[in-house]
């Protein structure tokens, strides 16, 4: 018989705690989408309102016209679409030579290949900043997805080994004495079979490109090719902040990536703590 | 181990290639990406420390050679010291607010809900939220007056802050921010962590009259600690570079500057390479010997 002290039965504690995690988790995302249907009017109001008073979707009408969120979006696209297939297939070639062959010092590319995802990316600027000006690549797509794709290869790389271990080796040994060639067996056996692996390293490599910063905004610097963080971090103004603008925007960035985690969650979870790279 | 390869049967198809060889050929594609986009640009960054070259002027066509000059510059530069300052405090700030709330976050999400996917979201999304928008997220919750921060504080019976513009609340300003973004990760790590702890080790406990406060000190932080280091190392070197939350939060102002922040504008803003590549080789030096810390770590702990 449960008690009737409401404390005293275990399932409110369980309600609590789920809730300390949601809310931790959504409250600035819920404050952001709220805020994006507000005015600027009802905004500069005194105390705050939490619920928009008036709802609208001018916001998000005011962020494909009068911001050009619609371009920044779409070189947000470009650029990690691009360095998510570039990373993906560089690592998985990788990732087989180092799940299924026979190589030499293994622990040291290993070390050296979680060395390199440490490397304090603002190290990196200044030469690739100079290289990029040489070659006359600044404000050009392949300037960005370039350093995007290695930078993801530590972490897809990981996350491809460990899926590739998983798969057990006599199906290659059977295919290739059916006379299937080891890049054929790869193709044929091992492709297949790590496409949650695939699948996962993806997911990881397109949300770090998505996310990054720093190089995109010294590497794509020009209005044109800003991509969805630097072009939504100049929406600031030197005095004024656009909250209402600037929030649908930030709602127009976030949605492909929650619901990219939001169906795939057990993938990510798995890929994060299996790559155990930093994020 | 002495590697001999023993000869397979089915090395013919792919031409006369040996397996060490296509491991080799496999390899270099990465090898490439990562040498152009990581490799090549550390060696080019310490060559450029060692001269004079600003692309304002004649050294940015001419670089002069001055051997260490820019790293005697930096030891008197007290700009230096104090972004170097500023960044080790929101190290020595972060990495243990990170660590308890992460390890808090954990423990809540690794009880036995029956519907686990809110959960699990509510850990997913700061961690997949661009740094840069938790910055700005953040700048307005801590608007002197719009923020919801003062907002719930007057509720309360506070008196208002000026969050952004007063240097000592920019700096907890910018920690909370940071340990916010940063602890959804460490508490997916240490979940991962909890999740492998054999129940019978409770149950045990618990027949022989262990309490739950016991049980954790005893059995869940203990047998957790390896998973508490890793993410306390990964904390400390992402801490350490810190710069789009604070570059956020104060609209590309550098009244709270970090060292990451110093260099970018340094290089970038200022065009002095030569002085700006230095500032980064002594960055990337202490990076660095974190990360030999934590690869003797991990070896240590394969072994």
């Amino acid at each position: 018989m449960t008690s009737l002290n409401p404390f005293k039965n275990p399932r409110i504690w369980l309600w609590v705690a789920a809730g300390i995690v949601v809310v931790n988790g959504f409250f600035p995302a819920v404050w952001i989408l709220l805020t994006s249907f507000k005015t600027e009017g009802e905004l500069n109001r005194i105390p705050i309102t939490w619920w928009p008073a008036a709802p609208t979707v001018q916001n998000y009408v005011q962020a494909f016209t009068n911001a050009p969120i619609g371009r920044y979006f779409f070189n947000s696209v470009v650029v990690a679409v691009g360095a998510t297939l570039l990373c993906v297939f560089v690592s998985a070639l990788a990732a087989y030579a180092l799940a299924r062959l026979r190589l030499p010092n293994k622990t040291l590319i290993f070390s050296l290949l979680v060395g390199v995802s440490m490397f304090p990316t603002v190290t990196l600027i200044v030469p690739l900043f100079e290289t990029v000006l040489a070659l006359g690549l600044r404000n050009t797509y392949i300037a960005l997805i370039l350093p995007h794709a290695a930078l993801s290869i530590p972490v897809a790389t990981l996350v491809l080994v460990s899926f590739f271990q998983g798969i057990p080796k006599d199906l290659e040994s059977a295919a290739m004495v059916d006379g299937c060639s080891r890049l054929g067996a790869l193709w044929r056996i091992v492709v297949p079979l790590a496409a949650p692996g695939v699948f996962t390293a993806s997911i990881l490599a397109f949300v770090n490109s998505w996310d990054e910063f720093l190089l995109a905004l010294t590497l794509m610097p020009s209005q044109a090719m800003r991509t969805l963080p630097v072009g939504i971090n100049f929406l600031q103004g030197e005095y004024s902040f656009p909250w209402p603008l600037i929030s649908a925007a930030l709602i127009i960035a976030l949605v492909p990536v929650a619901l990219v985690i939001a169906i795939f969650q057990e993938r990510v979870v798995g890929g994060l703590t299996s790559g155990g790279v930093k994020g | 181990m002495a590697i001999k390869t023993p000869p397979t049967p089915y090395r013919r198809s792919f031409g006369d290639l040996s397996e060490r060889a296509l491991a080799f050929w496999l390899l270099v594609p990465a090898a490439l990406l990562l040498g152009a986009v990581a490799l090549y640009p550390v060696a080019r960054l310490i060559y450029t420390s060692l001269f004079q070259r600003r692309l304002t002027d004649q050294t940015g066509v001419e670089p002069v050679f001055i051997g260490f000059d820019n790293f005697v510059q930096a030891f008197s530069d007290d700009r230096f010291w104090t972004s170097l300052w500023n960044t080790l405090l929101i190290v020595a700030v972060t990495v243990p607010g990170a660590l308890l709330v992460g390890l808090g976050l954990a423990l809540l999400a690794n009880l036995p809900f029956r519907v686990r996917w809110p959960v699990r979201l509510g850990l997913l999304l700061p961690w997949a939220l661009p740094l840069v928008f938790a910055g700005l997220i953040f700048r307005w919750f801590f608007d002197s007056q719009y923020g919801v921060v003062n907002d719930v504080i007057m509720r309360l019976g506070g008196e208002r802050l000026l969050w952004i513009t007063t240097p000592d609340l920019l700096f907890w300003a910018v920690c909370f921010s940071i340990i916010w973004k940063s602890s959804s990760f460490v508490a997916l790590i240490l979940l991962a962590g909890l999740q492998v702890i054999p129940k019978e080790l409770y149950e045990s406990a618990a027949v022989d009259g262990a309490t739950g406060w016991q049980s954790f000190w005893r059995i869940t932080l203990p047998l957790l600690m390896p998973a508490i280091l890793v993410a306390a190392i990964f904390r400390t070197i992402t801490a350490f570079q810190t710069f789009d939350i604070p570059f956020a939060m104060q609209n590309g102002g550098n009244a709270f500057e970090t060292l990451a922040m110093y260099v970018r504008t340094m290089s970038i803003e200022n065009l002095n390479f030569g002085y700006g590549s230095a500032l980064a080789v002594l960055m990337f030096l202490i990076s660095f010997v974190v990360t030999l810390v934590y690869l003797r770590y991990v070896r240590g702990a394969d072994d």
